[in-house]
């Protein structure tokens, strides 16, 4: 059997009878048990994806399987609540919680007989770009450059996910973004990561960052693959209010990669001349590639573009901050004994809590303490409405919008820099996006001088994920963009 | 721009997180760029506009209330670092 089967080859190989769940999942067990220095996973459960792997293949034999993809191997992000599977969202207050229920965008996988290998590894509660806040080590990107031996950031906070999916830890999986966190990982890693309308995916069972931002969707290796497991996870939760009432669709039936007389916006606030040249050439290829297959490129404005990571900056750590209140060393995770209960409180979210994730928290607790409330977190508002009033107004004129997804490729992992707003900076083109609430994804577009990867983002209106995907599909069947990922990890 | 200590061990006392002496001038520092990050929104002009607080034109969804047999005391109570009996467990809070 080929190395690196997506979801798609995955599923042919099924209904041929060329495989089974066992085979493809003990394979797949076998990968994360060679990979294991990449430290893409915190928990890894072979013996219950063993166990649902062989009932996919009764099933399959006695034609009953869930769907098409009954008996595929993916990977979840450590922060979605899986039942009896123990879920830490990498933070060591939680490095003891097994839930008791599971998360309603997992158990869409169960239903469609996706197998779970284990939980992703993941920056601290989703807060970082780089995966070096988990409380569980530093995931490393299956990339390298080909100058240096130095390991590389995989981006975060979906890093374990995004790897995972590069390195064939598993076929496909689940990460969240809440400012970039799955773009910008499948940018550094050449996955495909699609970041999904506010509202598609329910949030329910998932341990909640900012609840206004956060969103679940899928890292596979294609455009294809994308459609598909976006429509499993998707549809509307009556357990999440915020959940969209919209019909779910059959995305990858409907894919079309045609994209003929679809206009492109291209946003000048997103040039810059610190953007380096391999990827200004990719986004300017892009451009040119789609012209040629029949778009029509139009100049935008989205007038706002810098004023939202100020604004995101001060909205995630505010929600944040109320979100984290629950981890009080009493009803779950670690406790630290104290002689009163305020001083249990404080010591237990003390040593519980990481660096980033206490600069969140007390961020978010000013930006919404009394006094400076208005000027704060009411101002970062109404910010946020004029940003997304500049999409509202963008997309009246075009059908998508092309953008790079990050501003660098991936760096090395002793190189993040001291200030915590030089990391912030990462997800500078990723971020207006969960602000305005809007859907896009990052596709890989080429490899810079380095031979690592760039990714292209491509954004939508709300609920436009189809034409987003259709637009994807064409730009990666132009380019037949080849990973040719060299696995060092293996000896 | 840094952090007065007096205003961070406040801010700490809010969040109920201590902070150690040992940190107190690298968070300082570290919370002193973010303010002056996030400071930029001043200049902004935002007088006539409305505050966004969800991005989903669609109001809350409401669902019917029905009772259901799950998530039993017992099953939640495993992951309590502490308890009794059916209770969650906590250091004394009256004299």
């Amino acid at each position: 059997m080929k190395a690196g089967l997506n979801l798609i080859e995955a599923s042919e190989l099924l209904a041929n009878n060329e495989t089974s769940s066992v085979e493809l999942t003990k394979i797949y067990l076998d990968n994360i048990n060679k990979g294991e220095e990449l430290n893409c996973y915190n928990t890894i459960s072979s013996e219950e994806a063993l166990k649902a792997a062989e009932s996919s293949d009764k099933r399959r034999k006695e034609k009953k399987s869930k769907s098409r993809f009954d008996g595929i191997p993916i990977g979840i992000k450590d922060l979605f609540c899986t039942k009896n599977i123990k879920t830490t969202a990498s933070s060591k207050i939680l490095s003891s919680f097994v839930p008791t229920y599971e998360s309603t965008a997992s158990q869409n996988c169960i239903n469609a007989g996706l197998i779970s290998l284990g939980k992703l590894n993941c920056d601290e509660f989703a807060m970082g770009s780089t995966n070096k806040t988990s409380y569980f080590g530093s995931v490393i990107n299956p990339w390298k450059s080909k100058n240096s031996d130095a390991n590389l950031v995989p981006g975060g906070s979906s890093g374990g996910s995004a790897a995972a999916v590069a390195a064939d830890l598993c076929i496909a999986s689940l990460g969240t973004d809440t400012g970039g966190s799955i773009r910008q990982p499948a940018s550094f890693t050449g996955t495909v990561g699609l970041k999904p309308t506010y509202g598609r995916v329910s949030r329910w069972g998932i341990v909640a960052f900012a609840s206004s931002l956060d969103q679940a969707g899928p890292i596979t290796k294609t455009v294809e693959d994308s459609a598909a497991l976006f429509e499993i996870i998707s549809g509307h939760d009556s357990k999440d209010s915020t959940s969209s009432i919209k019909q779910k669709e059959n995305f990858y039936d409907n894919l079309n990669s045609s994209v003929k007389g679809i206009k492109v916006g291209i946003p000048k606030e997103f040039k810059s001349d610190d953007l380096p040249v391999s990827t200004q050439k990719a986004w300017d290829d892009c451009k040119k590639l789609l012209q040629e297959n029949g778009a029509e490129l139009i100049d935008i404005s989205l007038p706002h573009t810098m004023d939202a990571l100020p604004t995101y900056y001060i909205i995630a750590p505010a929600e944040a901050s109320s979100n984290l209140a629950r981890y009080d060393g009493v009803k779950y995770g670690i406790r630290e004994n104290a002689k009163n209960l305020i001083e249990m409180y404080e010591e237990t979210r003390s040593i519980g809590f990481g660096d980033e994730v206490k600069r969140r928290i007390l961020i978010g607790t000013y930006v919404l303490s009394s006094g400076y409330y208005d000027a704060y977190y009411i101002k970062a508002q109404k910010v946020r409405s004029l940003i997304k009033s500049d999409y509202n107004e963008a997309f009246k004129r075009v059908d998508a919008i092309l953008t790079p997804s990050t501003p660098s490729t991936a760096f090395e992992i002793e190189n993040e820099p001291k200030d915590p707003v030089q990391t912030y900076l990462n997800d500078i083109f990723t971020v207006p996006v969960n602000l305005a609430g809007i859907p896009a994804i990052s596709v890989p577009f080429a490899n810079d001088e380095n031979n690592l990867p760039i990714g292209l983002q491509l954004i939508t209106n709300s609920f436009e994920e189809q034409k987003l995907l259709n637009i994807a599909k064409n730009v990666q069947d132009t380019i037949n963009y080849a990973p040719n990922l060299d696995k060092w990890w293996i000896k | 721009m840094e952090f007065d200590k007096d205003s961070l061990l406040k801010l700490g006392k809010l969040s109920k997180i201590k902070i150690d002496e040992d940190k107190l001038s690298s968070l300082s520092t570290d919370l002193g760029s973010i303010l002056k990050f996030i400071d930029r929104l001043q200049s902004i002009e935002t007088d006539n506009v409305d505050p966004t607080s969800n991005s989903l034109d669609q109001s809350l969804v409401m669902r019917d209330d029905i009772a259901l047999d799950e998530n039993s005391a017992t099953e939640i109570l495993e992951n309590a670092p502490e308890k009794e009996l059916d209770f969650f467990s906590v250091p004394k809070v009256i004299e």
